[in-house]
């Protein structure tokens, strides 16, 4: 059955037909193959190998990259993907985001042409997977801290650490890792079978519960000299990946909210107390029209943000700015949507306790709320409130 | 105007739809031809009241369906307007037709009246269309949608020998698989629920489906407990289904229920507990337990076949 | 082998048709797509293409609106596109002088549609198009191999289904398929917006279109279904089952 979403004030049309197209793709896709699994995977605490494969299939991994056999989109396409995606589940979405954004871009922005012809035509196709490795268990909002760190061996690298929350970890083929060489942080290409790396999984999430996350272990890992990522030091590595991803999610969380407001309009169109459709009580309609009304605004915002990417014309703050209001409104809309679905709305015939769930992460990831905000704090006043220190 | 009249069969016997065709033609004042093709049920076709004469149309053209050669050689044989089943192989002969006299075709319609004016259904039903046509046409009519006409007449029948170029050759019979239509493909589907007792009465649904070509679906409470298939599954974490008609043997009607079925066409609901919430959206509900309602319903199924 | 598929939009069979004035007002409806039974015939004509190699040709009648269905079609492999205007001709007769014409135009060795689109349910295409080529036309089939020359189909029958064999120009008008649709790609999409349409109206193909003898008075929504009613007992049963037939239509 074909989706409509809601669309309130037209946006979609404000895309290209290209875009529109690849958005039916995904769109159609997600109906068909993602959202009748989605729970059993859950359960099962996976993430589908076929999605993968499906992926690659598509086209659609490292979206907005050209050349080397990827897809060559637009960064607005990238993000119509992420929201498509994120209609089905975070987990999936977060796949998309790892692959495309943190793992792909790296190597494509400051890869060297060996690398990035080895890497990049069999991670578009899906066929290797990357994962990012910046997070270390001591150092989530403060990753300038790292204590990862690579030796110079003459003939190779060393490396010594440990990196936490690593979407895909278990499930790559290969790891971009930042670490400290000579206490300036860079980026290294760590392949699966390297000796002394393992990436065992985490268990026990309650929340992107069909996504892959693990730790990246490093004792003494032994990495070859030309897998270390030539084109830039410092922490605007992993920054700049962090942007593109973060600009994904800034779009991937209206597809959350609109599955929840999709899933809240049903649900109070056929519950029926006190002899009528609770859609029909002032108190319910509310609750839509507020829904409504954000996600509105949010996708003005995503979309804004899509042309403003594809120009050059963007600041990260906007990214920010974007990511933050709009994961924020997603969560809250999956908390008044299971309002809305009452008891019902715990149960998992109904997508809500899942989206609700992933959203409690996808606040946290990718710079937590706070630290957008403190973001957007230093660049209204030009005082950094991070540290206290500086 | 003459209406003429290609006869629907079934096997060695006219189709039931064949006495409505003629009491549509009678409807509007006017006797029919009626022609048999191959000449089946003109013996039959005689017997219709409303029918002036009847063809037996015969020759090797008919040993086969080829619509193409069928339609050649029928349609010199063809009034001012034609009057067809809506079957698949009426539609098919029809448009034929159509085509080679360049007239107009309708499918499809439910009524006719003076004018010549009829309505179809369009987008599956969701909007009807009336529409006057003036001068020849083949109209085909939708089964069951027009009353049928009675017997006693005696017409005169003529055998016309027709021939035919047919293009094409069956190659191979294959029997009907037994395997059962899937849910969201099928057109009537019957789904139990707990008040089905145990997994083992399901198999009764299966057989009023294998009567009517219908699928079986289930509740999800039966899914998880009697470990029944998921594919079978209506409801919201199940399929969503839209048949023509839903019928709901022993199923309470849970809101997650309701969002898989809801928008079938029509539903028939069959629950011994007349407060069931099932009732609220049934078209047509009936008090009683499975035990007692689906002998009744294969009976009366079966005298319909 | 040059393979033409013919194709219609409809609107999305889960879309809402809302009527205006006595019309169905288009402009309501939400989206549009290929009818269904249409894309089961792409699909055949797609793996044709692949089997014996060739050029797929993908024809539609309609208005502006309809040319996004073409670049669908060539995200998923279509080779050449043609639009023909349809200049407001609604009388299906019209509309499969227009296919015919297209068809012989391109020189097209079989025909592949839908058994019926979605909106009219009508199928008369197929076979209307089949008797101004002078052409086979099998309906209903499932799937269509070619092999030394000869068509090989799957049509259903009294008794299940059955082979069917023909040849020389033939029109196969599809139920849905026994081959799962393939889905476009990214890659293919990014072709298909770069291919051209052949726009070619009624004039160019040659074909002089009389009046239409069918004149449409309204459309109008369907006839409010009966409140529900409930019987108790089973007894019941025969009396319910007759309505569904008389009343409802449904069996």
């Amino acid at each position: 059955m074909a989706y409509e979403a809601l669309d309130f004030y037209d946006v979609d049309s404000l895309l290209t037909e290209e875009e529109r197209m690849v958005r039916d793709m995904v769109r159609d896709w997600v109906d068909e193959e993602v959202i009748p699994n989605i729970e059993i995977a859950c359960r099962d605490g996976v993430f589908p190998d076929e999605w993968r494969v499906a992926l690659g299939e598509m086209g659609v991994l490292g979206a907005p990259l050209k050349g080397y056999d990827c897809p060559g989109l637009s960064y607005t396409a990238y993000g119509v993907i992420c929201r498509e995606l994120e209609r089905g589940d975070s987990g999936l979405r977060s796949f998309a985001s790892v692959q495309g954004s943190l793992a792909m871009y790296p190597i494509w922005d400051f890869g060297s042409e060996e690398q990035k012809n080895h890497y990049l035509p069999k991670m578009a196709s899906g066929e290797w997977i990357g994962c990012f490795g910046l997070t270390e268990p001591d150092y989530g909002s403060n990753p300038g801290d790292m204590i990862t760190k690579a030796e110079d061996m003459g003939d190779h690298y060393l490396l010594n650490g440990a990196k936490m929350w690593i979407t895909n970890g278990s499930i790559a083929e290969l790891a971009i890792v930042w670490a400290k060489l000579d206490g300036v942080i860079r980026g290294f290409i760590v392949e699966k079978n390297d000796p002394g790396f393992s990436a065992p999984e985490m268990k026990g999430k309650h929340s992107l519960k069909a996504s892959v996350t693990s730790e990246l272990v490093f004792q003494d890992c032994k990495i070859p000299k030309d897998r270390m990522l030539p084109g830039v030091k410092g922490l605007r590595g992993p920054f700049s990946c962090l942007n593109n991803a973060r600009f994904g999610i800034s779009w991937g969380a209206l597809g959350s909210a609109q599955a929840c407001f999709d899933s809240a309009k049903d649900y109070a169109m056929s519950r029926i107390q006190f002899n009528h459709p609770i859609a029909s009580y002032q108190l319910v309609q509310n609750k839509l029209s507020w829904m409504l009304r954000e996600i509105t605004k949010g996708q003005l915002l995503a979309y804004h943000l899509g042309q403003k990417k594809d120009a050059g014309t963007w600041i990260p703050e906007h990214i920010s700015l974007a990511k933050m209001n709009n994961v924020d409104i997603a969560l809250e809309i999956a908390r008044v949507a299971r309002d809305i679905h009452g008891a019902n709305g715990i149960l998992d015939e109904y997508p809500i306790m899942r989206h609700m769930a992933n959203l409690e992460s996808v606040k946290t990831y990718e710079g937590t709320h706070d630290i957008h905000n403190l973001i957007i704090g230093r660049h209204i006043t030009g005082i950094q409130a991070f540290t206290r220190e500086a | 105007m003459n209406f003429t009249i290609i006869a629907e069969t079934n096997g060695d016997a006219l189709h039931p739809t064949t006495y409505q065709l003629v009491r549509a033609a009678a409807n509007m004042g006017s006797n029919s031809t009626v022609i048999c093709p191959n000449g089946i049920g003109a013996d039959e076709a005689a017997k219709i009241n409303g029918v002036d004469k009847v063809i037996s149309a015969t020759g090797d053209c008919f040993n086969i369906f080829d619509g193409g050669a069928w339609a050649s050689a029928i349609s010199p044989i063809c009034g001012d307007i034609t009057l067809i089943s809506a079957s698949p192989n009426g539609r098919e002969i029809g448009s034929r037709i159509a085509a080679i006299k360049d007239i107009p075709i309708i499918q499809d319609i439910v009524s006719m009246t003076e004018g010549v004016t009829v309505t179809r259904p369009i987008y599956s039903g969701k909007a009807m269309e009336s529409l006057t046509i003036s001068g020849n046409a083949v109209i085909t009519l939708r089964p069951n949608a027009f009353e049928a006409a009675l017997t006693g007449n005696d017409a005169p029948i003529s055998v016309v020998n027709q021939s035919a170029d047919v293009k094409i050759a069956i190659q191979e019979a294959i029997d009907k698989a037994s395997e059962r239509l899937d849910v969201t493909e099928a057109d009537i589907i019957i789904s139990g629920g707990r008040g089905m007792g145990t997994i083992d009465n399901f198999s009764h649904l299966e057989e009023i489906a294998d009567t009517i070509g219908a699928a079986v679906g289930a509740s999800r409470a039966v899914v998880d407990e009697w470990g029944m298939p998921h594919r079978m599954q209506v409801g919201q974490t199940g399929k969503t289904v839209t048949p023509s008609l839903y019928i709901a043997v022993g199923i309470s009607g849970a809101i997650q229920h309701l969002a898989g079925m809801r928008s079938s066409k029509y539903i028939l609901a069959i629950n011994k507990d007349p407060d069931a919430p099932i009732f609220a959206v049934a078209d047509y509900g009936v008090v009683a337990t499975w035990e007692e309602a689906i002998p009744a319903l294969k009976t009366a199924l079966s005298e319909l076949q | 082998m040059n393979i033409t598929v013919l194709l219609k939009q409809v609107p999305d069979t889960t879309a809402k048709i809302t009527i205006s004035n006595g019309k169905v007002d288009e402009n309501s409806v939400s989206k549009w797509s290929m009818s269904p039974y249409d894309e089961y015939a792409l699909e055949s004509g797609l793996q044709l293409k692949e089997a014996t190699g060739g050029n797929l040709v993908a024809i539609t009648c309609g208005p502006e609106r309809t040319k996004k269905m073409l670049t669908d079609a060539a995200a998923v492999g279509a080779d050449t596109l043609v639009h023909i205007s349809d200049d407001g001709v609604t009388d299906s007769t019209h509309v499969q002088q227009l296919l015919a014409a297209a068809v012989k135009k391109y020189d097209s060795h079989v025909v592949l549609c839908g058994k019926q689109a979605a909106d009219t349910n009508a199928g008369s295409t197929g076979p209307g198009v089949a008797e101004l080529i002078d052409a086979a036309c099998i309906t209903l089939v499932s799937e269509v191999n070619h092999s030394e020359g000869n068509f090989l189909t799957i049509r259903p029958s009294n008794s299940g289904t059955e082979k069917v064999m023909v040849s020389g120009l033939s029109v196969f008008a599809f139920d849905k398929g026994t081959s799962e649709l393939r889905r476009p790609n990214v890659r293919g999409i990014m072709m298909a917006k770069k291919k051209p349409i052949e726009a070619i109206s009624s004039s160019d193909l040659g074909v002089n279109l009389s009046s239409s003898n069918v004149k449409l008075n309204s459309q109008n929504p369907p006839p409010e279904k009966p409140a529900g009613q409930k019987f108790e007992g089973a007894e019941h049963i025969n009396e319910v089952v007759s309505k569904l037939r008389n009343e409802a239509n449904v069996i």
